[in-house]
């Protein structure tokens, strides 16, 4: 009965870290296996806007306001205002296009499976295996 | 004839399936832009004489193209002052064509009518949605024109840039090389063709820079040379016994210095412009200095406050002298990422010395409407 009960904890707990986590993913061909905090604020900022093989990145945002989002943005250091107001600069000067925003974290995974070159950031908890994870965050408390 | 036939088609053919234009187009062409609509309130001081406008302040229209991967075409037309030929309004610019090639991070290149990097504002001073200010800093507002030299204090132009990051650490070190024309471009059908540089020499700039999480710094410098040659049939030239061979070519030279950093909620920035002219005369001075600095605090995502001091010091020795000192408070209200709404009070106060000393003040109250498209 003890161990039934541990285990069940122990899911319990897996479970809620993989909600409070959030999951850098990128398609599964793209050749890199992890990134570093400052790399990743490069990749979303638009600063580096290729992989190491050449592909074309593309970055893949979620639309609106939501808690995930910000907390992703903070863990980068970055606020959400300020990273729209990179790309809308960016837009403005020539040097880039905002990146497409799509309105869940499913749509996400699903676009990031299907386009070469693509990253995301999605709650841990809805990774699955037709993506790669490059990062794990602990979620911000906001 | 066949020959010249077979000829074209091979060149065709050729122009096709050469390495350049097989690469697929990225996109198609895209087209966007923005505008900011004004409501100006003018108080002259102390006479309390009073204006108010709207206006169009500024419209641009951009059309950009992926021409490759690594090639891109853009087109900036601009619209100033609620622009009509028909009533004698505003202006209407060709304010940038050009196409860039991006090698890597460190090496991009951009080729065209452009507007050069200098110091944080210059690039950017006509895109009004990146701007929390409705009237800009003094150096870039453009409907200030009659009242400062603003081309004097930052290069205007450009036509070839070399620029890019290169990662140090956790910094960024950015670079951007430019060359242009030399002010001296002919207005006056009489004198030849017209938007021509009217001397063999260019203007030479760039900026060098430090980005480092949220803080950014440079410095950026122009040198040119300037054709004061009119001012050879003025009193100015028997007055100050000035050779018209020196008049021809007086160096110009353009320092720059900016900062900023976001911090928490807070941000700021702050740049200054010193302009000497090389004129080798003691008597003869049209030096002038330039100073803005900034301090915000983001009360949320939408709503942004500021406070701003702006300054000039301006020579135009032995005539007279003029500065002007601006101080002023805004904020802008984000309705929606391409809707913004903005506010802003300045006090303007300018003082011309020497032969006739005259001082007058003027309060501005302005709103406006940001727009992106």
């Amino acid at each position: 009965m003890k161990i039934l009960i541990i285990l069940l904890l122990l899911i319990i707990a897996g479970a809620t870290d993989a909600f409070s986590q959030v999951a850098v993913i990128a398609h599964r061909a793209v050749q890199a296996d992890t990134l570093t905090q400052s790399q990743l604020l490069d990749y979303f900022t638009g600063d580096i806007k290729s992989w190491a093989d050449k592909t074309p990145v593309v970055v893949l945002d979620l639309k609106g306001q939501s808690e995930i989002k910000d907390s992703f943005y903070k863990r980068l250091g970055i606020t959400s205002s300020r990273i729209k107001s990179i790309w809308l600069k960016k837009l403005l000067l020539g040097e880039g296009d905002a990146p497409e925003a799509l309105k869940s974290e499913d749509d996400v995974v699903k676009r990031v499976a299907s386009t070469p070159g693509a990253i995301g950031y999605v709650s841990r908890s809805k990774v699955n295996s037709e993506v790669k994870i490059l990062r794990i965050v602990e979620k911000e408390k906001l | 004839m066949i020959r010249f036939k077979i000829a074209i088609f091979i060149t065709a053919l050729a122009i096709c399936c050469s390495p350049a234009w097989s690469q697929t187009t990225d996109s198609d062409l895209k087209m966007f832009g923005y505008f900011q609509v004004s409501l100006t309130h003018q108080k002259d001081l102390p006479s309390e004489n009073a204006v108010n406008s709207f206006q169009v302040q500024q419209l641009n229209i951009f059309l950009q193209k992926n021409l490759t991967t690594n090639w891109t075409a853009f087109i900036n037309f601009e619209f100033l002052n609620s622009y009509s030929s028909f009533r004698n309004w505003g202006a209407h610019n060709l304010e940038e064509a050009w196409v860039s090639y991006r090698r890597s991070n460190q090496f991009k290149l951009k080729l065209g009518l452009q507007v050069p990097p200098f110091n944080n504002l210059n690039e950017i001073k006509n895109r009004t949605p990146l701007l929390p200010y409705i009237i800009r800093p003094l150096a870039y507002e453009s409907s200030f024109n009659e009242i400062i030299a603003i081309e004097e204090f930052v290069p205007a132009r450009a036509f070839v840039q070399i620029y890019g990051f290169i990662p140090w650490d956790k910094a960024k070190v950015e670079h951007a090389f430019f060359i242009g024309n030399s002010p001296n471009i002919n207005n006056d059908p009489e004198r030849g063709q017209t938007g021509v540089d009217s001397t063999n020499t260019f203007l030479f700039g760039g900026r060098l820079g430090l980005r480092f999480l949220n803080f950014k710094a440079g410095v950026s410098a122009t040198f040119d040379d300037l054709d004061f040659s009119f001012l050879a049939d003025t009193f100015l030239a028997d007055t100050l016994n000035y050779p018209l061979t020196r008049l021809r070519k007086v160096p110009r030279i353009r320092l720059g210095g900016d900062f900023s950093f976001n911090v928490g909620k807070f941000s700021g920035e702050a740049e200054i412009i010193r302009v000497t002219y090389d004129d080798d005369h003691p008597d003869f001075n049209v030096d002038k200095e330039f100073f803005y600095g900034t301090l915000g605090y983001s009360f949320s995502e939408k709503l942004f406050l500021y406070g701003s001091y702006w300054a000039t010091r301006e020579n135009y020795h032995p005539v007279t002298d003029q500065d002007i000192d601006v101080f002023n408070g805004g904020a802008s209200f984000a309705l929606f990422d391409s809707l913004v709404l903005k506010a802003q009070y300045a006090r303007v106060k300018i003082a011309n010395s020497r032969q006739v000393p005259h001082e007058f003040d003027f309060d501005y109250y302005t709103l406006a409407l940001s727009v992106v498209f």
